[in-house]
């Protein structure tokens, strides 16, 4: 056990090595189309370098989709596996309102915001009624609701069915074929944003409760905190940062494909969550380039089999490496460094 | 009196229900829907029952029951379609298994020459090996090699995994378990020699005999995958529940892509047995008997007689389990165990055995779902996701840790997906409206997640379920 | 002489909590043993302790000379000891008999006992094909220690069984309780110390965690100080 003074000093000391570190990390993302020129020789906007954008600008939404996932899994222990649901809503409303409607880039915006809200208003009332792994059912079957009406033929006319909706008109300045640099430093700077923001609201008084009831419900009740209202609190919070994430996603991929709503997408969060690290904000998005890198190299080498060495890792993941990348790097450190220092570790 | 309450209440809704609905339907296409309805709640409640049971009683919440389900199916088809490749993999299996249940045996005979601890590590890194190896070149190498190879892997994974136990059995039970070892010995061996006569003979079968040994086959593949999986997978995280449901979740992953790569993407179709397959339609189920043909007049309409078939099974089963759980010592030791694990332990009983028999229960009925929808429904890797998220709904509805609620649930879920398909198929016509709006079954699917909602708000814990 | 139950210097944590900082007790085969203390103490993780279902971090438990500790709750239960455990544990949906069927560890078990067992606790017999939801506290807390009784255990570990019950209760189980010492050897935590001194012949105390002293009944019963120090009660109480 450590006072909780030291530990309030050192946790500082720890923040601000991880902030120097983080800015470094964002350094180097920002520079990376040139770095990647320069190492290459082509331009920053074409060939390889253009290729390798590509891969982290998906990498960056999955960090964003990942990241709202562990809000609600890592943060305040509640396991949902509907969140698909709300990062094909995003993905359809953005595909939909552009396609038939043709909003501008601004309205889309507020619409998905305003859209995932009411969503997880709604599923969230109903849903935190129940806990622990009935709460995983439930959200389970909703998403699988909207992953069947996605494919319904009643609405081909707005949801393209089973096939989708192809050919998005993105605005052409951010056109993601032609204005590649452009879309990575939108989707980099969307990513960055996002860790803010949910950064903050982590460390905020809201967010302090948040993972006390992941500690302790019953005891945070009793504290005299609704638990309801925060655990919906962050369900929104969450729902809605999957909500724009989709809305980038059909941005990038200029198309919406039921797929984004089956239970392979919230399979996806889980895994990038658990790879990086459930409980840190880092984590699961360093889990989503881990991702994002591992498919790659997994679909290059085992071709189409390659889901299943997949499944594999996962498994393995899950007996061996439960705490994660970055969960396991930190325990590691607080190991060795009480180790050092013997003094810091009283009674 | 509780219980009776919520059951009574959903009959009520039920009944309600189809009465609305079948004000506008013939007597024919309502009975039709009916029957329809309890085809698709006995696959759900096979499904569920397992799922339910394994759940009240370790708190598991397996994603993978609807692997195991499509798991089923695969196996039956292939047992049908090629049972000479099914049998030579089943050889390999059962020498592992002689081999591990020699081990088990040996370690009770006589629990003082346990291995030390580093030996047994070793034996269980080489046991692994040999099994992996033997796996791999299998088909390859001669026959009688490779059994052995397997069978000492069994062995050295037994003999390293397993612990004697503290106090022997007593001596007549060791002696009737070592006769149950050399006979599964002596079966491995008259299988592997004989494999090749009896895939033929079982080609040659007529589709009746294939069709029984397929359940059998089927299920009992479903119940060794099952126990396998809690053995080896499960039961390292008992202490994490979390991590516990993902490892579940990454099997789903990990055997849809197994199938996908054995059996390929495609749908199958399995044949249905002679019993149901003639084509032509009965008058009466007393003309079928002779006549044995694919469907049957029902009220005026023809209903196909292999969904019958899949009804009494699904009855049989429910009936078969609830006489388990109340006559039987480890229904009781189930029973007890859905309240208070822990307890049942300090009686003496050894739970985590009983959880092995559990999975492998639950999942050998899951298995035997599958095999019964394979005729009907076709054999598909995404099978076992579909139906699992139904036996979710299911299970969610009649309470967790509860057969007859599994049993209601899978009811009125059957029910509520066979009228909503007749509803949106045929059009809703409100008075208001010039004409009926038709939709695609793809609505009444995502309508029973509404059923589940409403009853979650209703009874937060099923309609059986007991509050904590 | 080697005792029946011997626990040395047994630590338990629950999560990170040390709760056993060093309990060490001896039971002698054929007595009744009173495990006694304030609340919290450690009385109920001791018994848990033995049984396996918290399973001590450092120290030695031995029963019968044969080293226990470490080994799953069942087997240690297989090797003869009973639990009777503080919230009774009855199993709600099983009736009566059901319940006490549990508990055979042989085929026979409960014929064999039957009499025996029906005869101590006359109001189960009558109840046989009740469930064990629907009976009483006191009827429960019968049916637990009945349930112990079913297979020949050489241990019994009872856990406050007077504890919330009607003084004719409490009345009828200490005479049941008594009947017992014949049959096996009882280590019962009792928080009624008129009851413990009724019937108990040696006695260990724990306080905070630890054992503080063990002795006779005899020796406590002329040392009020002690009495009045661990366990917060006057002397001469009756029940």
């Amino acid at each position: 056990m450590v006072e909780p003074g030291t530990l309030d000093v050192r946790a500082k000391q720890a923040t601000r090595r991880w902030n120097l570190q983080g800015l470094m990390v964002v350094l180097f993302l920002a520079l990376f189309p040139f770095l990647a020129s320069l190492v290459t020789g082509e331009p920053p906007d074409a060939g390889r370098p253009k290729f390798w954008q590509g891969l982290l600008i998906q990498a960056y939404i999955f960090a964003v989709y990942a990241l709202s996932y562990d809000i609600l899994m890592g943060y305040t222990g509640i396991l949902s596996f509907g969140h698909a649901m709300f990062f094909g809503t995003g993905v359809y409303a953005t595909a939909m309102l552009l396609k038939h409607a043709e909003w501008g880039l601004g309205q889309i915006f507020l619409a998905v915001l305003l859209i995932t809200f009411v969503q997880g208003v709604l599923f969230g009332l109903v849903s935190l009624r129940v806990k622990g792994v009935y709460f995983a059912m439930v959200t389970l079957a909703f998403a699988e609701a909207f992953y069947i009406l996605s494919e319904a033929t009643d609405f081909r006319r707005w949801t393209g069915a089973e096939d989708g909706l192809h050919g998005i008109p993105v605005p052409d300045f951010i056109n993601p074929t032609d204005q590649r640099l452009r879309f990575y430093y939108l989707a980099l700077g969307f990513a960055l944003i996002v860790y803010l923001i949910a950064r903050r609201v982590v460390n905020s008084p809201t967010g302090r409760v948040i993972v006390a009831i992941r500690e302790n419900e019953t005891r945070a009740a009793t504290l005299g905190y609704n638990t309801f209202a925060y655990k919906l609190i962050a369900f929104v919070f969450s729902g809605v940062l999957a909500g724009l994430a989709g809305m980038v996603h059909a941005l990038w991929n200029l198309n919406a494909s039921p797929a984004v709503l089956s239970v392979n997408t919230t399979i996806n969060a889980l895994l990038m969550t658990i790879i990086g690290g459930a409980g840190t904000l880092v984590g699961p998005m360093l889990g989503a380039g881990v991702l994002q890198l591992l498919g790659y190299v997994l679909s290059r080498t085992f071709g189409p089999r390659w889901p299943l060495v997949f499944g594999v890792v996962f498994i393995l993941i899950v007996l061996f490496l439960p705490y994660g990348i970055v969960g396991t790097w930190n325990r590691w450190r607080a190991h060795s460094s009480t180790k050092d220092k013997p003094s810091l570790s009283s009674k | 009196m509780r219980r009776y309450r919520a059951v009574l209440i959903a009959l009520a809704i039920a009944v309600v229900g189809i009465g609305l609905v079948g004000r506008s339907m013939k007597p024919g296409t309502l009975v039709a829907t009916l029957l329809s309805g309890l085809t698709l709640g006995a696959l759900y409640f096979l499904i569920a029952a397992g799922l339910s049971l394994i759940f009240g009683l370790m708190d598991v919440l397996n994603f993978a029951h609807g692997t195991l389900f499509m798991l089923g199916a695969y196996v039956a088809w292939t047992w049908v379609q090629n049972p000479h490749g099914l049998l030579l993999w089943a050889g390999l299996v059962l020498a592992v298994a002689g081999g591990s249940a020699t081990a088990a045996w040996w370690l009770n005979w006589s629990p003082d020459r346990r291995p030390g601890r580093w030996t047994r590590r070793w034996l269980v890194a080489v046991g692994v090996a040999l099994i992996g190896v033997t796996a791999w070149q299998w088909l390859r190498w001669p026959q009688a090699l490779t059994l052995l190879l397997a069978a000492g892997g069994g062995l050295a994974v037994g003999l390293g995994a397993f612990r004697p136990p503290v106090v022997r059995p007593p001596h007549r039970r060791l002696v009737w378990r070592g006769v149950a070892v050399v006979g599964l010995l002596l079966v491995t061996v008259l299988l592997d020699a004989q494999g090749p006569t009896l895939a033929s003979a079982v080609a040659g079968w007529g589709s009746n005999a294939k069709f029984v040994s397929a359940i059998v086959v089927g299920t009992l593949a479903g119940a060794v995958a099952g126990a396998l999986m809690e053995w080896s997978l499960i039961r390292p995280l008992y202490e994490r529940p979390i991590y516990q449901v993902l490892l579940t979740l990454g099997i789903v992953f990990a055997g849809n892509e197994v199938a996908r790569a054995i059996w390929g993407v495609g749908a199958k179709r399995m044949e249905k047995p002679g019993w149901f397959g003639q084509p032509c339609r009965s008058e009466s189920l007393a003309a079928w008997v002779y006549e044995q043909c694919a469907s049957v007049t029902v009220l005026g309409r023809s209903f196909p007689t292999y969904r019958l078939f899949v009804i009494v099974l699904g009855v049989l089963l429910f009936v078969a389990l609830i006489v388990l759980l109340r006559r039987s010592r480890l229904g009781m030791i189930i029973r007890a165990g859905v309240q208070d694990r822990e307890m049942v332990e300090a009686l003496g009983i050894n739970v985590r055995q009983v959880f092995t028999l559990v999975f492998a229960l639950g999942a050998g009925l899951a298995a035997l779902g599958g095999v019964a929808a394979a005729p009907f429904v076709g054999v598909y890797p995404e099978m076992g996701l579909e139906y699992m998220l139904q036996a979710f709904i299911v299970v969610v509805i009649g309470g967790m840790g509860s057969v007859p609620g599994a049993a209601l649930g899978a009811l009125l879920v059957g029910l509520a997906r066979a009228f909503g398909d007749y509803i949106v198929l045929s059009g809703v016509s409100l008075p208001w409206m010039e004409k009926a709006v038709r939709m695609s079954p793809s609505i009444a699917r995502a309508s029973t997640v509404l059923i589940m909602a409403i009853v979650l708000m209703v009874r937060p814990a099923g309609l059986f379920g007991e509050e904590e | 002489m080697s005792a029946l139950l011997d626990v040395q210097d047994v630590h338990t944590f629950i999560g990170q909590f040390h709760i056993l900082e060093g309990v060490s007790l001896r039971v002698e085969e054929g007595q009744i043993t009173a495990l006694l203390g304030r609340n919290g103490a450690g009385k109920t993780t001791t018994l848990r302790t033995i049984m396996g279902m918290t399973p001590p971090a450092r120290g030695a438990i031995f029963f019968d000379g044969r080293p226990i500790h470490g080994l799953p709750t069942y087997e240690v239960a297989q090797l003869g000891i009973g639990y009777v455990p503080d919230y009774r544990a009855i199993f709600r949906h099983l009736t009566v008999e059901e319940n006490l069927h549990l508990a055979e560890r042989r085929k026979g078990d409960l014929k064999r006992k039957a009499d025996f067992i029906y005869h101590l606790f006359p109001d189960l017999a009558r109840l046989r094909h009740l469930k064990g939801g629907q009976l009483s506290g006191g009827q429960q807390q019968m049916l637990a220690i009945a349930r112990v009784l079913v297979p020949d255990n050489r241990l019994l570990l009872i856990d406050e069984p007077t504890e919330g019950l009607a003084p004719v209760l409490v009345e009828q189980l200490v005479e049941a309780i008594r009947q017992l010492r014949e049959q096996t050897t009882v280590l019962l935590v009792e928080q009624n110390f008129a009851v413990a001194r009724h019937l108990a012949d040696t006695f260990v105390i724990v306080d905070d965690g630890r054992t503080v002293c063990q002795g006779t009944m005899e020796e406590l019963a002329n040392d009020p100080a002690t009495v009045h120090r661990y366990l917060g009660v006057a002397v001469g109480g009756e029940a």
